[in-house]
């Protein structure tokens, strides 16, 4: 609760979640409520805006306006779920390294560290390629599992800082287990920070799965912003001039990371009155 | 000297143990999920007409020549001599030439679009974003948005919407590949300059999202750094602005090349993403060409490269980064 | 013995965010005579830092300047252009030594390096191996070992780093230093031997006057000629030496003398023991006496106004109801 006060002093943070949750609700409603089709085909190639369709048709003749609620919803989804999956993988590792420390931080670090070298796109495509399917949710779990390693990293750092604390040895003195000191003596310590990774996480997770859509390695039956923007390029989009097949997918991812962002600059200001002057 | 040449067999032996690691999750993944490559590749073949008989024949002889016969173990030591010697395989959808030429010729083009796109795009971003935190005030409160905003825009984004304005609606700049068809790869001027032309739009789209992202980090490290206590502590004797900005532009600067060692990955993966959209003769069009024809040989040779290509420069930043950082040096030796 | 510094009436505050004021230094005023050193002795908060951060004349925002005057040799600090400030008065006639010995010196620079920094910037004919010499020099009078000069600020001890900082802030035989808490994050062995290195400056005439800030009163026996007690922002007890430690009369002077405190690392905030509530917020203006919430001898006359400082037998005290005085035993006071 103190949290939500601190973080609503800053404007930047409440345009980005503003921004961010009109898109997302924006596009939940819409599609819940409407009984259009994103699949079903009902132009031509390639039609400019028009009244009827206010974003022209793509490549198959579908409404792009329509699609791209549709695309944006997805995107989120998997950007959310990615990114709960990798906060999630990062901050277990980074703070049992950070607390335990020792061997088990040697290990656990040099995976980190392993893994923050190997190009994380690198194993996306080498998962993603051997897939017959790839749904949403499997493609969302396969990007959460690669973009861990930074959020562990930057865990680790706060998690052996905190546990030098009076409070910490205390719980320590009471004779409180790891599981129990890190829940309760660490975690709300850095919550502040891990949502900021959160966010931080979302935004990448969005990146990532318009990258892989880019590559080929889309979802499959089901439209995203980046597979969007897959076929205006395979389909000539570009070369025959049809923005309206690009351009408003591009913005949208862009805006959505903007808005992301922009929550994440708003809340280090907050939380790190340094940056502040 | 000693103790940094201690400090480099230390990162080497490291970065040693990161390849083969590297090496064993580039020939496990794809295998992670079960499913054979070569009855993709003869399916495909099917869609040919050729008769069952062929066909059966085929991939027979496909399983003996990829060695798929053999058990995984057999399989992956087959594949790591054959990558230490070089050998990468040949292509599926290009059959029967081999993975290395391919990637070889797509290899030059990739380093030459990006190697200075990244490096340029740093050196700028890192000045800009020191000096927007030196002036603040209205220089930094326009800059830092924009920054963000360029930053927030994935280089494939950007590079679309610049590929149709320029190279669509205002026509300057042609709209894909790394040379005009008509001419033949050389060293004369005529295909220098058309390769120059070529080159300029996805070198800007690369460098512009390049310098935001480094610009925005290098903002706040300078803004933290200025406001640290040792910069307070020279003030207070005296030592002039002149001097305490040179303290604070170097060890600002220190976190931003550990930055780009962590985040070259991701760049060079959005960089090689650009190169699909227009249609660059690198690394990353290939790597596309295969994943569409289900090219197993070509995806793994190109993701291998890649990966290889990242490592190197990563260890190169590591030599750099312990010749700048009295206590990176210190901190090695203790561990 | 002349008057080297002087402070009038000096406010600053602290420009917080919605634009609030936290008044930290609120009407303080000083005296430093040649050759003496002046204690400030105040819990955490109360302003001194602020005030010994004032006297550079700087004032590093979000700190603002209001109003007063120092006087340094004749020199009006506040008035003085940035530049002269910077090259002829700070770390030459006025040098500070932080309270934060960690992350005072850059890291990435030898101390050798600073060491020509700091003295190329006061004397610019100066060559670095001569600069680097000079410092050599000082450390071998101070006993100290000469290879701190090759070392880079993480590889010295805590103890050895501050020391270092002592010595970095006395090169040019400043007139004055201000020491702000420079044992607060020390262990006890060290504490003294940083005391123990600012009084060989002291004898040896390196420098000639000092004023120390310390949330440790008892500390400042061993050191002080004269106390100042502070507290909310302003003075509540200034006297001598021996008339602050063993016959303290404001009700706060007795009570920061009875909580003797065991330094802890990383523990800034702390209640004393003896008497409850904390400081007032310097955000609010504050009616009466600054110190009336948590004073045993409250009365009402003290809620409703703000005591004068008066004198009496060279000590100044800012109370309605002073402390009775005791005989100072001579036995007492070595």
């Amino acid at each position: 609760m103190k949290l939500l006060k601190t973080l609503l002093k800053s404007k930047k943070f409440i345009i980005g979640l503003c921004v961010f949750l009109l898109l997302l609700f924006g596009s939940l409603i819409f599609t819940t409520i409407s009984s259009h089709d994103p699949a079903e085909m009902i132009g031509f190639l390639y039609e400019p805006p028009s009244k009827e369709h206010l974003l022209g048709t793509d490549n198959f003749g579908r409404d792009v306006l329509i699609e791209l609620i549709y695309g944006m919803k997805t995107s989120i989804y998997v950007g959310l779920l990615s990114g709960i999956i990798a906060t999630f993988i990062g901050t277990t590792i980074g703070t049992t390294a950070g607390y335990l420390g020792k061997t088990i931080d040697n290990i656990l670090n040099s995976i980190t560290n392993l893994f923050l070298v190997i190009p994380s796109f690198v194993i996306l495509i080498l998962l993603s390629v051997s897939l017959r399917s790839r749904s949403l949710t499997l493609l969302a779990m396969i990007i959460g599992i690669t973009s861990w390693p930074w959020t562990a990293r930057a865990v680790r750092a706060q998690t052996s800082s905190l546990k030098t604390r009076e409070h910490v040895n205390m719980a320590k003195l009471n004779g409180e287990g790891y599981v129990e000191i890190v829940l309760k003596e660490i975690l709300p310590y850095m919550l502040s920070y891990i949502f900021m990774v959160f966010v931080l996480q979302v935004a990448s997770g969005i990146l990532s799965e318009a990258g892989l859509s880019m590559l080929g390695l889309g979802p499959s039956n089901t439209i995203s912003l980046g597979k969007m923007l897959s076929w205006a390029l395979l389909y000539e989009a570009v070369r025959t001039g049809a923005w309206w097949a690009f351009i408003p997918p591009a913005l949208t991812i862009a805006i959505i990371t903007f808005s992301l962002l922009y929550m994440n600059t708003g809340m280090d200001e907050v939380f790190n009155p340094r940056l502040r002057s | 000297m000693n103790r940094y040449l201690k400090y480099l067999t230390g990162k080497l032996k490291w970065y040693i143990l990161t390849f083969f690691i590297a090496v064993f999750l580039n020939f496990f993944l794809p295998r992670f999920i079960p499913g054979n490559p070569v009855s993709a590749l003869v399916a495909q073949m099917a869609g040919g007409g050729a008769s069952s008989d062929v066909l059966d024949k085929l991939y027979n002889s496909y399983i003996q020549e990829f060695g798929l016969d053999k058990p995984w173990y057999t399989q992956f030591i087959n594949y790591v001599l054959k990558v230490f010697h070089g050998d990468l395989g040949i292509s599926f959808s290009l059959y029967p030439t081999k993975v290395n030429t391919i990637l070889s010729h797509a290899l030059p083009w990739t380093i030459a679009l990006q190697a200075p796109a990244i490096l340029i795009g740093w050196i700028i971003g890192n000045l800009l974003g020191a000096l927007a935190a030196y002036k603040k005030g209205k220089f930094d409160s326009a800059f830092f948005p924009l920054a963000l905003f360029i930053n927030s825009i994935p280089y494939y984004c950007l590079a679309i919407i610049l590929l149709y304005l320029f190279g669509v609606l205002l026509d300057v700049f042609p709209i894909g590949g790394g040379y005009s068809m008509q001419l033949i790869p050389s060293f004369s001027i005529t295909f220098l300059i058309d390769a120059l032309k070529h080159y300029l739009l996805p070198f800007f789209s690369l460098i512009l999202v390049t310098i935001g992202g480094q610009a925005i980090g290098m903002r706040e490290m300078s803004i933290y750094e200025l406001n640290t206590d040792y910069v307070r502590y020279a003030k207070l004797l005296g030592i002039s602005e002149k001097k305490i900005t040179r303290y604070v532009f170097k060890n600002a600067m220190l976190p931003q090349i550990t930055g780009l060692a962590i985040s070259l990955g991701t760049m060079v993966g959005g960089a090689l993403i650009t190169e699909i959209v227009f249609s660059y003769p690198g690394i990353g069009t290939w790597l596309f060409n295969g994943i569409r024809q289900q090219d197993y040989p070509l995806i793994q040779g190109g993701t291998l490269v890649i990966t290889m290509a990242v490592l190197l420069a990563n260890f190169l930043i590591d030599i750099v980064y312990g010749i700048v950082d009295p206590r990176i040096r210190m901190a090695q030796m203790e561990e | 013995m002349g008057k080297l510094l002087t402070v009038k009436a000096l406010k600053a505050y602290y420009k917080l965010r919605l634009g609030e004021k936290l008044r930290a230094v609120d009407g303080v005023s000083l005296t430093l005579q040649e050759g003496e050193v002046l204690g400030i002795a105040g819990e955490s908060g109360c302003g001194k830092s602020t005030l010994a951060s004032c006297l550079s004349g700087l004032f590093f925002p979000p700190l603002k300047y209001q109003k007063g005057n120092i006087t340094l040799d004749g020199i009006d600090i506040i008035r003085t252009d940035k530049q002269t400030l910077r090259k002829s008065i700070l770390g030459k006639k006025i040098s500070f030594i932080p309270q934060s010995a960690m992350n005072a010196l850059n890291p990435t620079l030898k101390i050798e390096d600073f060491v020509a920094d700091v003295m190329q910037e006061h004397e610019p004919d100066l060559s670095r191996e001569e600069a680097i010499k000079r410092a050599e020099e000082r450390l071998e009078v101070l006993s100290l070992p000469k290879d701190v000069l090759k070392a880079y600020p993480f590889e010295l001890s805590g103890g050895m780093k501050q020391r270092t900082i002592v010595v970095l802030s006395t090169l040019m035989n400043p007139e004055i230093v201000i020491a702000d808490e420079p044992t607060s994050a020390l262990d006890v062995s060290s504490q003294r031997q940083v005391i123990e290195l600012m009084k060989r400056l002291l004898q040896m005439k390196i420098t000639k006057s000092m004023i120390f800030i310390t949330h440790e009163l008892p500390i400042l026996r061993h050191v002080a000629d004269r106390i100042a007690i502070m507290y909310a922002g302003v003075f509540l007890e200034v006297g001598t030496m021996p008339q602050i430690i063993f016959d303290p009369r404001h009700p706060y002077t007795k009570v920061l003398m009875s909580s003797i405190i065991v330094p802890e690392k990383g523990m800034r905030e702390r209640k004393l023991p003896l008497i409850t509530g904390r400081p007032p917020d310097l955000r609010k203006r504050i009616k009466g006496c600054r110190f009336a919430k948590r004073c045993p001898y409250a009365t009402d006359e003290c809620r409703m106004r703000e005591p004068d400082m008066e004198e009496t037998d060279g000590r100044k005290i800012k109370c309605f109801h002073p402390l009775k005085g005791k005989e100072i035993k001579q036995n007492e006071v070595i």
